[in-house]
């Protein structure tokens, strides 16, 4: 059984690899239905990935306190005619809360940075000593500033990897000054490189400041949100406390609406998963469709193979072959050519991923590769069983006579 | 002793509701080493005839005994099986496999008996050996004379070791240098012992057996031994 099997499948490489363009043709369908399948899948490993680091940086169990709810559909006047965070907010909720491990507040904008004559372009962001414990990135070197740097307005700023980088390369930037939008500040710290932001901008290209210094320097009625962090496990109790500790602070009476928003990266995780349906729901119609279209054309292929050899099948039964043997003969056409056309899709879609990886990185999950092949697998089996069995039942004799 | 054994053996077909009786009433005894030759004008049934003692066709009715076996109640892998192992079929037009060797059409029997690769390319060389085609064993049909080509074909009906050699008009698309060829070897073979039963409406190819069958509208006519052996 073996050994015929082994035959078969010789003799069906050799008929895909005879009529190469009509099997290339005829496999495009599959080709297509694989690469979608596993390019779709590798795109998505990718997003899982900068989607997980980018929610790491911005704290799974931290509540952003702020005017604006994430990925709502509020008006910007409405969000405008809100009351302001105000500084004072961050000890009453410290006090106040009996879940909230630690209480930042930043303030952001954009500015200018130089260093002698390189120039940049960045974010800023003014806080106080509690944010470190708000972000998961620690300090690679130097320090973070102190509560009386911070309270005395010092002009001093942790920067980001990519500010050193650019400004400092392989200098040790501790010490040195830089300007932001031409006032000089000392750097004390570096940031640990980060990544880019779900594939958009470089966290890494930031500076921080304490919220004293910025305040007096930048603007005193700026947007401010507030960083809370809270016990993972608790999040969903710190949430309600903290909503409860910001309606007080509000004075809300319980009819009245929050005039604030708490934001987590669940937001972001729900806009996540939809664009995860989409591109998963998308790549699996296409995949879908082509595989039917390929399958109709393996089908019809098949269908001409079979009656192309019509004299072939009569010698072979006549010399010994049984149905059951042609059947296998010519199925196991049709699953090479799928197995031949996922080969090729797997591959297209390996170096695809190449050009993925270059947004965000990004690999062609092996399970995925595997389940494409079984499906070309299948697919194989399906579309070449009724041409095989139309000629295994073929009359021996009448197929020798054949023209 | 009698190998094949056919009794009152009838193939009715209906075409187009009209009834033919392409075999009307066989009895035929063949034995171990005969040399038979089968005639007859076209539609008499020399075909069908031979399709039935090849067994890739059942009778309608009648008993068909094939080495004492019950050949019309066999199954379609049990037919396989005798064609595979106990029939050389050799076919006017050849039949061989385009894109295969002559090596490979040759081993192609064997592979459906499930012979391991070493000992099918033994055997078929053998065979090609026997035909005198040894240098030609990887060659390809088209790269092939006409004469070679029917040689090959005989290698392959030659390979399982069969007991009986089936040709049906085997020298009608050769020219008659090839098919002298061609009617040595077989006489040859005849000669090693083996049963052969040829299929032919041209008398000198006839000559070459020692029974000479003659079929009419299904029926046969004259069974008429030649030469007692």
């Amino acid at each position: 059984m073996i050994l015929l099997f082994l035959e078969n499948f010789k003799i069906s490489l050799s008929s895909v690899f005879a009529n190469k363009t009509r099997s290339l043709l005829t496999a495009l369908g599959i080709i297509i239905g694989v690469l979608s399948v596993t390019l779709m899948g590798t795109l998505i490993s990718g997003l899982d990935r900068s989607f997980e680091s980018s929610m790491s940086w911005l704290g799974k169990d931290i509540l952003y306190v702020s005017r604006y709810q994430w990925f709502s559909d509020m008006e910007w006047w409405e969000v405008r005619n809100r009351p302001r965070m105000l500084p004072e907010y961050v000890e009453k909720i410290k006090e106040r809360s009996k879940y909230a491990l630690a209480v930042a507040p930043v303030m952001q904008r954009g500015a200018s940075l130089s260093y002698k004559e390189k120039k940049t372009r960045t974010e800023i962001f003014g806080t106080s000593e509690d944010y470190m414990q708000t972000i998961s990135t620690d300090i690679a070197s130097g320090r973070f500033f102190t509560r009386n740097e911070d309270r005395s307005g010092s002009r001093v700023t942790v920067i980001g990897d990519g500010i050193r980088e650019a400004f400092f390369g392989n200098q040790d930037p501790i010490g040195k000054y830089i300007k932001i939008d031409e006032m000089k500040f000392r750097v004390i710290g570096v940031l640990e490189k980060q990544g880019k932001f779900l594939g958009l901008f470089s966290i890494d290209k930031q500076a921080v400041l304490p919220l004293g210094a910025y305040k007096r320097i930048f603007s005193r009625r700026g947007w401010m949100r507030l960083s809370v962090k809270v016990p993972y496990e608790k999040l969903d109790e710190g949430l309600d406390e903290v909503t409860s500790v910001m309606r007080h602070i509000r004075g809300l009476k319980p009819n009245e609406e929050n005039d604030f928003a708490i934001n987590q990266t669940k937001a972001f995780e729900k806009q996540y998963t939809t664009l995860k349906i989409a591109i998963g729901g998308t790549g699996i119609f296409i995949t879908l469709l082509s595989l039917v279209v390929g399958g109709i054309g393996i089908m019809n292929i098949m269908f001409v193979s079979v009656k192309e050899r019509t004299r072939e099948i009569g010698v072979r039964k006549a010399i010994g072959a049984t149905s059951g043997m042609i059947m296998g003969q010519f199925l196991m056409e049709a699953v090479a050519i799928c197995l031949f056309a996922g080969s090729i899709g797997i591959l297209f879609a390996y170096l695809f991923s190449f050009v993925i990886n270059m947004f965000f990185p990004s690999t062609l999950p092996i399970g995925l590769a595997i389940a494409a092949m079984l499906m070309s697998l299948i697919v194989g089996v399906i579309s070449g069983l009724v041409p095989s069995y139309r000629a295994a039942k073929l009359d021996p004799i009448d197929s020798l006579r054949y023209e | 002793m009698t190998l094949i054994s056919l009794k009152s053996i009838y193939k009715i077909y209906n075409v187009g509701g009209e009834e033919v009786r392409a075999l009307d009433g066989i009895d035929l005894d063949i034995n171990e080493n005969e040399y038979l030759a089968i005639m007859g004008p076209s539609g008499s049934g020399k075909s069908t005839l031979m399709n039935m003692v090849g067994c890739l066709d059942t009778p309608t009715s009648g008993i068909y005994e094939f080495e004492g076996e019950m050949v019309q109640v066999m199954d379609d892998s049990q037919l396989a099986s005798i064609r595979n192992r106990k029939i050389g079929f050799v076919f006017q037009t050849f039949n061989l496999l385009p894109k295969a060797t002559a090596q490979h059409n040759v081993e192609i029997p064997l592979v459906y008996a499930n012979i391991r690769k070493r000992q099918r390319v033994e055997m078929a060389s053998k065979a090609l050996e026997s035909v005198g085609l040894s240098d030609r064993s990887h060659h390809r049909p088209n790269e092939l004379s006409g004469g070679q080509r029917q040689r090959v074909a005989i290698a392959r009906a030659l390979v399982n070791n069969p007991s009986i050699i089936l040709a049906d008009e085997p020298t009608g698309n050769l020219d008659s240098k090839s098919g002298h060829e061609i009617m040595n070897i077989l006489d040859d073979l005849h000669q090693k012992g083996n049963t052969i039963i040829l299929v032919t409406h041209e008398d000198d190819i006839a000559q070459h057996a020692h029974r000479v069958i003659r079929l009419l509208d299904g029926e046969i006519t004259e069974d008429l031994k030649i030469k007692s052996k």
